[in-house]
Formats: structure tokens, C-alpha cells, sequence
């Protein structure tokens, strides 16, 4: 985490320099492993019924695309995951800090927080549609309930680990008890929201999915379950396909959050 | 005793551990004039932090009174200022906000708080550095911003607890004759608390030698080194007399 003082060195300087750019080689890896994947589904090399190849999925993957279908889709699926992982995150991010400024208050809520940490909260999931019925507001509370808890656990982690000295500091130099919170509390916790907001954003991604397994009419998950009992196999791994590409979008986008939030570290 | 600025009288702390109570401060009191710095020494872990943290009003003494400029002290207040051992720079601010930090709950316009802060990095030496964050600076380049905030809000009191104690030997010694002259220009009033020997009478014009578990004041020394006091004073022969005299309370007291 320090500053870069120097060139890390991995192994002989010697044959590194001379061997390409390790991306350029994953590139070179990726079209190997399309061109023997597609020519070995060519060559009926795989059950079309379990597999596909590049070619078939990106013909469906194109289709979609033009169809609006993957835009309608990707809309009910965005919808939920926002709007889930949105509240989770706020919320979240909150009650965690609370429970870490007022220590008594933490202290009683920290088994509950312990127990729903550890419990696969989708196995709510039956009890949520049970009541509430299949719709939005059944994948929105899951996707909640999936992000809620480690958002809350690192962000009452962060405000808890706050080094003493900077509350020494603020106090010394005349902070009041609630603006310490905001001027030193909430920017100390700060790395710790934001690893908590990372493992929310793909968690979201995995409970948004396989919620609409069950529980919807449309959506990227729901598409995935439905092509699978068909046996539409080149449009079930197009949308496997764009589910993977959305989550790595996410993915990128909290790296670019955290850099640009923590550029002072 | 109007004038006087510190008065301490009879303070007591226990801290309650397992086996009972502990005794820390035992019957601690003295006093301190204006433009005086006081040094007290004594072995680590001997309750002298404790003291300091009464005195800037972050803890309270279990008995005994304390006051500033007739004032008695019941918590943090913007005549007392305070520089810590392991910093406490906010790493997430810069050099310039860090001690500007120091001067948020003050009424001073915007004007005079950014005046306050160009003469603070001006007297450190830390010109050049103000965008800089903590984590880029040296151990030494870290306290000489925390010196700085300490200065800008011109406290009547300036309480250091082992300032010098998280930098490295070489640093240390330029850091102390550095804090001197800074001080000295500003005729600051200055307690600080120390386990290094050279350190307390480098700096004091008095030191104060302390027992350890409890602290007891046992023996006030005036330190009649010339002044200003440069590196040199060091390998004086007065100065070593004082410190074989320090070491042997200290031995004869742990």
C-alpha cells in the first residue's frame, strides 16, 4: 500500500525484458482458447444440447442485441440489482458506522449482525416469495438482505478501528462529540466502507440472478433458468455471457471508485 | 500565583484493573511559569502520558486540582495545545489541511486561518510539502506537522508527550534543537514528557524527575545551560553532571 519507491522485480530483469507484455500474451491465450473451442464444437466434437461455440453464441448474443430483448432484460435485472444494492448500501453503511460510534449500541447488535452475516441469506428467498409473491419487491428484498450485512459488518469494522490517537487529536483540538463523526469517524472507516461496497456489488450481482431463477418473468437470471429448460443452448450461454460482462462493467467501475475515493493512500 | 501559568495541586489517578485499583499518579503538583519549558522524565509506562492527557483535559485526575492561568481545567480547551508521539496526522488530508485541521473550531476568519497555517509550515520548514499526504513524508516531516498544527492555534500551553520518541536517532536530535529554537522564537510555554534523559535537559529549563508505577515527583532540577542552547551543550561537562545526577533518581526510584 506504500508509495512505489521502485521497480518491482519478478524474477530475472534479464529474460522479462525480453519476453512481450504479459497482456499481449492473455490476448494471444484468449484467441487460442475461442479458435480451438470453436473448431471443436465444429467439428461435433460437443453435444449441442449441453455445449455451444463462439460463433453460435455470438450470433444469438448479436440478435439479442438488436431485438431489444437484451435491453428489456437487462433493465429488469438493473432495476432490481440498484435499487437493492442501492438501499443495502446506504443503509448499510449507516447502521455500521452507528453501531461503531456508540459502542453500547454495536455491543448489543453485534450477535445479530455475527448471525446474519454467517446465514445464506438466499435460503430466505422461499419465505420472501411465500409472503410477497413473485415480483420486484420480492428480488429488490433479497438483493437488500444479500448486501445489507457485509456493507454494515466493514463499515462497523471501519468506525471501530478508528486509531485513538485521531480522536485524541480531534478532541484536543476542540471537536465536538458529532463533528468528530463527520471529520474523523466516517473518513477513517472509509477503506473499510468501500472493500464493503466491493463485496456488495458483485454479491448483488449473484443474488439479483439467482433470484430471478425463481422469482421473475423476465430478467437476465430469469432468461438463463428459462433457455436452460429449453434447451436453447446458444442463447442460454449469450446470456451467461452477458450476465459475466455486466458483472466485470461492475467490477471495473468500484475499482475506478475506490482509486479515485482513496486517492490520498 | 497570578501569573503562573500551570498550577497543578494533589493529583491522583488510579486505573481499575483486575487485581484492583492501580495507583498511576501519585500526589503530582507543581507549577510552571509563563515562556517556561518544563521537561519531565521518567521510565516508560510511569503514568507521565496520563498526566499530560489530564492536563489537556482529555481525561480527568481521580482528585486534585489543575488550572491554567487561574483557569481550572475540565476538558479540552483551544488555550492548550498538543503534540503526540505517533502523530495523529488524518492520512486522508493534506499537510495544509492537516493543520488547518487544528484551527476548525476557532473563530478566526478564512484569511487569518490560511495566514496562520503559511507562518505554521513556514516556521517547521516544511515549504514546498503543504499538498503533500502524510503517507509520503518521513517520521520527521510527520511530527513537524504535528508541531505545526500545535503552533498555529498559539496555545498558552504546549503539551508534548514523547514527541521524539517514533523518529530515528539522527532526526531526533535535529528535531529537538529545531522545536527549541521554534519555541524560543515564540516565547511558547512548553511541558513535555520524556524517558530520554538528554532529551529533558536538551530542552528544559527545569526537569521534573518522576518515579514509576506510581508516578512521584521526586526531585525538580534547574537546568542552568546556557541559552540559546546549541548541539554542542551536549557534550559539556555541566550537562553530563546532570544527566549522571537524572540517571541515578531514576535508578535509585524505579
Amino acid at each position: 500500500m506504500g508509495p512505489v519507491t521502485g521497480k518491482q522485480l519478478n524474477g530475472p530483469t534479464e529474460l522479462r525484458s525480453r519476453l512481450p507484455r504479459p497482456g499481449i500474451v492473455s490476448f494471444a491465450l484468449l484467441v487460442v482458447i475461442m479458435a480451438v473451442w470453436e473448431l471443436a464444437g465444429r467439428a461435433g466434437m460437443m453435444n449441442p444440447f449441453f455445449f455451444s461455440w463462439p460463433s453460435a453464441i455470438g450470433i444469438e448474443a448479436w440478435k439479442m442485441l438488436l431485438n431489444g430483448e437484451l435491453a428489456t432484460n437487462l433493465g429488469v435485472t438493473g432495476y432490481a440489482y440498484l435499487a437493492g444494492v442501492g438501499a443495502a448500501c446506504i443503509l448499510g453503511a449507516m447502521l455500521g458506522l452507528a453501531m461503531g460510534w456508540w459502542r453500547y449500541f454495536g455491543d448489543v447488535l453485534d450477535p445479530y449482525v455475527v448471525f446474519f452475516s454467517a446465514m445464506p441469506r438466499i435460503a430466505l428467498f422461499p419465505i420472501i416469495l411465500m409472503i410477497f409473491g413473485i415480483g420486484d419487491f420480492s428480488r429488490i428484498l433479497i438483493v437488500f438482505l444479500g448486501v445489507f450485512f457485509p456493507v454494515l459488518f466493514n463499515a462497523y469494522m471501519g468506525a471501530k478501528q478508528t486509531p485513538q490517537v485521531l480522536i485524541d487529536v480531534a478532541r484536543v483540538f476542540g471537536y465536538s462529540h458529532n463533528r468528530l463523526f463527520i471529520a474523523v469517524i466516517l473518513p477513517a472507516a472509509l477503506p473499510y466502507l468501500i472493500a464493503g461496497f466491493r463485496i456488495g456489488v458483485t454479491l448483488g450481482m449473484i443474488m439479483v440472478v439467482v433470484a430471478e431463477f425463481f422469482g421473475a418473468s423476465s430478467g437476465l437470471g430469469q432468461k438463463i433458468a428459462e433457455t436452460a429448460q429449453l434447451y436453447e443452448t446458444p442463447e442460454l450461454y449469450a446470456w451467461v455471457f452477458y450476465t459475466s460482462l455486466l458483472a466485470l462493467l461492475l467490477v471495473w467501475g468500484a475499482d475506478y471508485f475506490e482509486r479515485w475515493a482513496m486517492r490520498w493512500a | 500565583m497570578t501569573d503562573n501559568s500551570l498550577v497543578l495541586r494533589g493529583i491522583h489517578k488510579w486505573f481499575s484493573t483486575a487485581q484492583g485499583p492501580l495507583a498511576v499518579l501519585d500526589d503530582i503538583g507543581f507549577s510552571q511559569y509563563p515562556g517556561e519549558i518544563v521537561t519531565i522524565v521518567g521510565a516508560s509506562g510511569s503514568g507521565k502520558t496520563t498526566l499530560l492527557r489530564i492536563i489537556a483535559g482529555l481525561e480527568r485526575p481521580d482528585s486534585g486540582e489543575i488550572s491554567l492561568n487561574g483557569k481550572a481545567i475540565t476538558g479540552p480547551g483551544p488555550e492548550r495545545a498538543m503534540i503526540f508521539q505517533q502523530f495523529g496526522l488524518m492520512p486522508w488530508l493534506s499537510v495544509r489541511n492537516n493543520i488547518l485541521f487544528g484551527l476548525a473550531n476557532t473563530r478566526l476568519s478564512d484569511v487569518d486561518r490560511a495566514a496562520r497555517v503559511a507562518d505554521a509550515i513556514k516556521r517547521v520548514g516544511l515549504e514546498g510539502f503543504e499538498d503533500f499526504h502524510p503517507k509520503a513524508l518521513s517520521g520527521g516531516m510527520q511530527q513537524r506537522v504535528g508541531i505545526a498544527r500545535a503552533l498555529a492555534v498559539g496555545p498558552d500551553l504546549l503539551l508534548c508527550d514523547e514527541p521524539f520518541a517514533s523518529v530515528d536517532a539522527m532526526t531526533r536530535q535535529i528535531m529537538q534543537t529545531d522545536l527549541l529554537n521554534i519555541v524560543t522564537e515564540q516565547n511558547a510555554t512548553v511541558l513535555l514528557v520524556t524517558h530520554d534523559i538528554e532529551e529533558a535537559l536538551f530542552l528544559g529549563d527545569r526537569v521534573l524527575v518522576f518515579s514509576s508505577r506510581p508516578a512521584r515527583l521526586i526531585e525538580e532540577i534547574e537546568v542552568d545551560l546556557e541559552k540559546p542552547r546549541l548541539h554542542e551543550v551536549r557534550t559539556s561537562a555541566k550537562f553530563q553532571e546532570l544527566r549522571g545526577k537524572v540517571w541515578d533518581l531514576l535508578q535509585a526510584n524505579s
